[in-house]
């Protein structure tokens, strides 16, 4: 019952860094720079939204399997493979979750009036300062919230997490593998008591998240 | 401020989550966990008491990674760190063994499956035979495994197809996952009846009731296993656990769950 918990909250936990990092930083890029390629970029960031999940995993399964150069680079780099281990898990719910950040937060930097930002460069910031100072600050909270929407979506990855990291008991098995293992077991209350601490996980990291969002003015 | 130190607080409590992932705890996570067992899903019932059995015997703990084999095979053929590999079938253990993973010496078989007509208890409507079944007009759904990877689903199809009735029965068909998904489909009552492995049928118990189908309608069920690992600091006990399957201990259990064992009689029942 906890192990499979337990594992979910790490596994989310590190995708959930992952993503705000990563999915702050391209949105950002979207939002306020312009490069060549910039509209083929923000599609192929978004596709996991559309991607069926297992479709999702299996091309990434392919993507740093064990004979992909990724997979190989990773086991030379590591001792031991990507797929089927608790990273390969990451990988998985960070790419699955990855595009709620990214949208929320590109929307969110979009929004933000630029005269701020010209006022803050007139004052003689650093592009950097006005980044970290000004532009980030005043979007906030669409950050947050695409945070919080990716560390929903992380954690209640099945379809790409089974493909990617498989199955195993208290290695790679995750809250919504564990629930579906055991309606496969026959065994409808552990699934039903599995799924109501799931739901009941989500719902405080939600409500915790609209909380923020209110308090962060 | 009160409000920059939130997302703060945010930050720190992922970092440190994520930070006990590296950590020592769950052992999942670190190189000497227990052994996997890579198992077709109807071995889930038998496997289970086994692995414990080995357990109290020699101490090890086993975990189990039950599903279809052919999708196991793929796993394994992928990398998944699985110690023992049980298939349903023979050819995905020489699938396997082809692609380079697994010791070809320690291939052994373990059991013959049987397939067994299966529903719940309460919507059991008395078939005699296949023929009956299909041609009793309230049946909706029939679940078998799907064929394309899954033993049984194979052996469900051939039965089906040595008796004629598979084109008849095709449009009531409905495809589980692996052996056990495919009882699930029929133990919710969404299906009306299943063809299932002896071994689900016989865990079930009470819940349900089966007609045991004749093994001279399709190929024989050859479940064979093999040692996967290539760490030879867990060689040792791998092998030992596919060897405990076929000894005493082991093969009572399965000849329990209903399967025949290499070298023995059919029990037909």
């Amino acid at each position: 019952m906890w192990d499979p918990l337990w594992l979910s909250l790490q596994v989310t936990a590190c995708a959930t860094l992952i993503v705000a990092v990563t999915g702050v930083s391209l949105g950002y890029l979207l939002a306020r720079r312009d490069f060549p390629g910039r509209g083929l970029v923000d599609a192929i960031a978004s596709a996991p939204i559309v991607m069926p999940p297992t479709v999702l995993g299996y091309y990434l399964l392919v993507a740093v399997g064990r004979n992909s150069p990724i997979g190989r680079v990773w086991e030379a780099v590591f001792g031991s493979p990507l797929v089927f281990s608790w990273q390969g898990a990451v990988l998985a719910a960070s790419v699955a979750s990855f595009p709620f950040c990214l949208r929320s937060s590109r929307a969110a930097i979009e929004s933000i009036d630029r005269r701020y930002e010209s006022a803050g460069r007139v004052m003689g910031l650093k592009p950097w300062r006005v980044t970290a100072q000004i532009t980030l600050p005043l979007a906030r909270r669409g950050i947050l919230a695409g945070v919080g929407l990716a560390f929903a979506r992380a954690l209640g990855d099945f379809g790409t997490t089974v493909m990617v990291a498989g199955n195993i008991p208290g290695r790679t098995q995750t809250m919504p593998i564990a629930v579906y293992d055991a309606v496969q077991a026959f065994d409808y209350d552990r699934a039903g008591s599995l799924a109501i601490v799931l739901l009941a996980v989500a719902v405080l990291v939600l409500v915790a998240v609209r909380r923020l969002e209110r308090t962060v003015v | 401020m009160r409000g920059r130190m939130r997302p703060g607080l945010v930050a720190v409590l992922l970092v440190g989550a994520c930070g006990t992932a590296a950590g020592p705890t769950p052992d999942a996570l670190t190189g000497d966990a227990a052994l996997l067992v890579a198992g077709a899903s109807d071995l889930r019932p038998a496997f289970e008491e086994i692995g414990e059995l080995f357990t109290a015997e020699t101490g090890h703990e086993v975990i189990f990674d039950f599903g279809s084999s052919g999708q196991l095979a793929q796993r394994i053929i992928e990398g998944a760190p699985v110690d023992v590999y049980a298939s349903a079938n023979v050819s995905f253990i020489d699938e396997v063994l082809e692609s380079g993973v697994g010791d070809p010496e320690t291939k052994a078989t373990y059991a013959f499956g049987r397939i067994t007509l299966w529903s719940m208890a309460a919507a059991w409507r008395g078939w005699s035979d296949l023929a009956d079944l299909v041609s009793d007009p309230d049946i909706t759904f029939l679940a078998i495994a799907n064929p394309e990877h899954a033993p049984y689903g194979v052996a469900a199809k051939e039965a089906l197809l040595s008796v004629g009735l598979w084109e008849i029965i095709e449009p009531k068909l409905v495809f589980g996952e692996n052996i056990s998904d495919t009882q699930r489909l029929a133990d919710t009552g969404d299906a009306d009846a299943a063809i299932v492995a002896l071994s689900l049928a016989i865990a079930a118990g009470e819940r349900g009731d089966w007609l045991l189908i004749d093994e001279a309608l399709h190929e024989p069920l050859e479940q064979a296993l093999v040692v996967v690992t290539d760490d030879p600091g867990r060689v040792e006990v791998a092998t030992a656990f596919a060897a405990f399957v076929n000894q005493p201990a082991g093969r009572e259990v399965m000849v329990r769950f209903g399967f025949v064992l290499p070298g023995e009689n059919s029990g037909t029942g």
